[in-house]
């Protein structure tokens, strides 16, 4: 009996070691650039998964992209032209693009698939009611539309990546079609397989490619379901380089990676921000010393030092940040409890009773509804506390994306926290625009400016593509928010992207980080 | 022929009471993802994508949304009847077959833990109850202690940082690398090792004090007087009686099997029922949701039937009627 014990331990082991050996031992002939990632993979839908999208980028590139000083470039389009009254685009496709799959690139695959995303897809319907005409003449495609639209360029940067009309329109409802792949795609890479269970998806090297040739076959793009296992990986060796969209590697992880010797970082500013937000309508927000006070209140270093660990820096009260195409400078924030103090005192607030905390029109303190998304629950608590030392009172309510959502589409607070992303600075108006236009409801966005100022500003934006007006609106835009404080950024941050210090060739640009063309024909090992 | 006609009654009053259970759970499964704050259409798309009103009209009358909640229900109802659960837009197909896709994998994850959990933690309680002075029970006790009160995900990062990212043992995620059994085996080895060391330690406790009660009464000890050795009074008698409250922890462990363990995905990165179930919620995927709780309160209600049954089965007194 012990001795088949024992012999069954023996056998069970021998059994794992070679398991063990096994697994490690494929086979790895082929050059595999290999990423971590938290944007998980919900479902193997190329054109109905949001992460998904987001990482075709190098498969199924988009007509238009955004360079690494936030200027917008072409990509699929090698040159555009728009009718004077910009209700005509003209896009010229580049000759020398092919699919995975042999075939050219065409002005037919453009126009099949800027309609497909008009009719089936959830966030480009509007082209469907927009785009009124479409023709196609060999590699230039002309699209007209039912009214001035003056940013498509913009909107094509950011998403509507461009897939085979030979392929897809086979397909009955595209967007919701799903497929563990082979994707066709016309970038350096196609998307070869969107493995769920192994959590990855793989890239393979377009073989009819004509750019720049990559260095690497293969692109494994590998997501984990917490930071610390993705950050661990990384630190072991398994994975090159990190990824999340519109967001930096963590930040308490930077020293522990930077030990092993092995990383080098891409720190590039972005727009994407955490702002406080107010409800402009309601008292005593509404009220802009209320406004300059808090602005005031606020310890920015300390955010800086404590929220990004010392990556980005004290923003400016005109709240869009440097690297943003338009920036213009206004007064940096200013941290001065005592400023704050003078304000509200200025303004006619005062507390009476000695508690702290001075009172509104009312006579009774003033105790501010703030509600925060569960994600900023330590700024929100670090706020509380710069707000309670000048003198105003807050009740904080941290809850979940989906109730922040709802509460903030009733208006339901005072002052709320909430986050830009990159490509939501470039929506709309651009610069921001997007979060404060009241016309422009749900999601991410506040909604809370209807000041006709603010709104015909935006308008005159959508209105031109005259660069010098638009410079001048661009202006006047960062003065409006400089002196109504519709938001206040805590900081402009960087993002970091952490990378394999033997290979370089990184290209990084606001929008999509490190996720681009040149990163992924540019990379190569260190010689 | 009295005694079976009354466990005939039994079961019967039991079916019934677990029919209507069963209904209710449909109600309270269908109500609850709706009732949940947030819009469910609004997810389909990142936070920084504007949704014209017309579009989200457009999308909640294809997810059939617009409907009174009662019309809702009918067609919930009728979809049922036909093993339709739905069609999920977050993440494109049908919920069966979404569900199919990561049961399997649950099943294989908790589902071996499970067993192998209760395999030892009977087998181990049984014995350190038997022997409680001995020094191997007490450390075996005292290990069983310190692992049943450290939170599981807590003991699943202490492993994924010792076994795969200092020794380089294990992977740090995903259920398999490549498609095949090796690989499989490879990346769950330390996820089920972690459940099972949850599960045992737990279990061991139980039957322990289980097994410590039973040897108190009478019977062991007149069994003791007539000569009969230790390991078979413990073998078949003690463990048997001392088994029952295990074996009902054992089968509601199964019937909460497919709620998966979401903190072990997240720290493995596993794609299993816990992070669907998760996911479902922050996205308020109602069709996933509604799925996901009526697979589990079904499975859960077969256990605690499955418990009623074996406790009438295996144990005279429930079947008397008495304690």
């Amino acid at each position: 009996m012990v001795k088949l014990s024992r012999l069954s331990m023996v056998v069970f082991t021998l059994l794992f070691l070679f398991i063990a050996v096994t697994v490690n031992c494929s086979a790895a002939e082929d050059k595999v650039l290999k990423i971590a990632t938290v944007n998980d993979i919900k479902s193997p839908s190329l054109l109905g998964d949001y992460n998904t999208i987001i990482f075709s980028q190098i498969s199924n590139p988009t007509l238009f992209q955004m360079n690494s000083n936030g200027k917008i470039i072409g990509q699929v389009v090698d040159s555009f032209e728009v009718s004077p009254d910009n209700t005509v685009w003209t896009f010229n496709i580049r000759p020398e693009l092919y699919w995975s799959d042999r075939k050219p690139v065409t002005g037919e695959d453009i126009a099949y698939s800027i309609n497909m995303y008009g009719k089936y897809g959830k966030s480009g319907r509007w082209l469907g009611e927009a785009i009124t005409d479409t023709k196609v003449d060999g590699n230039k495609v002309i699209l007209t539309l039912n009214k001035p639209y003056t940013n498509l360029d913009r909107e094509f940067a950011t998403m509507y990546g461009i897939v085979p009309k030979h392929v897809w329109e086979k397909i009955d409802n595209p967007v919701n079609f799903t497929s563990e792949g082979p994707y066709v795609g016309c970038g350096p890479f196609y998307m070869d397989k969107i493995d769920l269970t192994a959590g990855k998806i793989i890239f393979k090297k377009n073989p009819y490619w004509k750019g720049d040739a990559p260095y690497y076959d293969q692109v494994d793009i590998s997501w984990f379901k917490n930071k610390d296992a993705a950050s661990e990986a990384l630190e072991s060796g398994a994975m090159d380089t990190y990824y999340e969209y519109s967001s930096s590697y963590p930040y308490a992880a930077i020293d522990s990676l930077m030990s092993t010797g092995n990383f080098e970082l891409l720190e590039k500013p972005t727009s994407g921000m955490t702002f406080l937000g107010f409800n402009m309508n309601k008292t005593p927000v509404s009220d802009i010393n209320i406004r300059k006070a808090i602005a005031s209140a606020i310890n920015y270093p300390e955010l800086v030092d404590i929220s990004i660990l010392g990556h980005g820096s004290v923003p400016n009260e005109g709240f869009v940040p440097t690297i943003m195409d338009g920036y213009v400078k206004t007064p940096q924030l200013k941290y001065s409890v005592d400023d704050a103090k003078k304000i509200l005192a200025d303004a006619g607030y005062k507390d009476s009773d000695n508690n702290g905390i001075v009172e509104g029109d009312d006579g009774k303190d003033i105790v501010l509804n703030f509600l925060s998304r569960s994600s900023f629950s330590r700024e929100a608590e670090l706020i509380q506390e710069y707000l309670k030392a000048a003198g105003l009172g807050s009740e904080i309510r941290s809850v979940e994306d989906n109730t922040w959502y709802e509460l903030k589409d009733n208006y339901d607070y005072d002052i709320t926290l909430d986050r830009t992303t990159p490509a939501g600075m470039i929506m709309h108006a651009s610069l921001g625009t997007c979060y404060f236009d009241s016309r422009r409801t749900g999601g991410g966005v506040l909604h809370n400016v209807d000041d006709p100022v603010f709104l015909n500003l935006c308008d005159e934006i959508l209105a031109t593509r005259d660069q010098s007006k638009l410079t001048t609106y661009a202006q006047e835009l960062q003065n409006y928010y400089a002196e109504n404080l519709p938001g206040i950024a805590l900081y402009w941050k960087n993002d970091v992207t952490p990378y394999n210090k033997a290979i370089k060739g990184w290209y990084s640009n606001p929008i999509y980080g490190i996720l681009n063309q040149y990163t992924f024909t540019g990379v190569k090992p260190v010689v | 022929m009295p005694e079976q006609t009354a466990l005939l009654s039994w079961i019967i009053r039991k079916a019934i009471r677990y029919l209507i259970s069963g209904f209710i759970v449909l109600v309270i499964v269908f109500l609850v993802p709706r009732l949940m704050p947030g819009d469910p259409v609004r997810n389909l798309v990142g936070e920084d994508v504007w949704l014209s009103p017309a579009t989200l009209q457009a999308l909640r009358s294809e997810m059939g949304l617009d409907l009174p909640l009662n019309e809702q229900f009918i067609h919930y109802l009728l979809d049922l009847f036909s093993l339709n659960l739905g069609y999920s837009y977050h993440l494109n197909g049908p919920v069966l077959n979404i569900l199919l896709g990561r049961i399997p994998w649950t099943l294989l994850l908790i589902g071996t833990s499970i067993l192998a959990g209760a395999c030892f933690g009977v087998i181990a309680g049984a014995l350190t109850g038997w022997n409680p002075e001995r020094w191997w029970a007490r450390t075996l006790t005292g290990s069983s202690l310190l692992i049943s009160s450290i939170p599981p995900y807590i003991l699943g990062l202490a492993f994924l940082a010792c076994f795969s990212f200092y020794l380089h043992l294990f992977p740090i995620k995903g259920l398999y690398d490549t498609p095949d059994i090796f690989s499989i085996i490879y990346h769950l080895t330390l996820p089920v090792l972690v459940l099972t060391l949850f599960y045992a330690s737990r279990n061991l406790l139980i039957m322990r004090g289980s097994v410590i009660s039973e040897r108190g009464l009478l019977y062991p000890q007149c069994a003791r007087a007539l000569g009969i050795p230790r390991q078979i009074i413990l073998k078949r008698h003690v463990a048997k009686n001392a088994l029952l409250p295990v074996l009902t922890l054992i089968a509601l462990d199964f019937g909460f099997l497919f709620s998966g363990a979401l903190f072990i995905e997240i720290v493995f990165s596993l794609q299993g029922m816990g992070s669907l179930i998760y996911d479902a919620i922050l996205l308020r995927d109602i069709p996933v949701l509604t799925g996901s709780f009526l697979v589990i309160s079904v499975f859960v209600i077969l256990a605690n039937l499955s418990v009623d049954l074996i406790s009438v089965l295996i144990d005279p007194r429930v079947r008397m009627g008495r304690e």
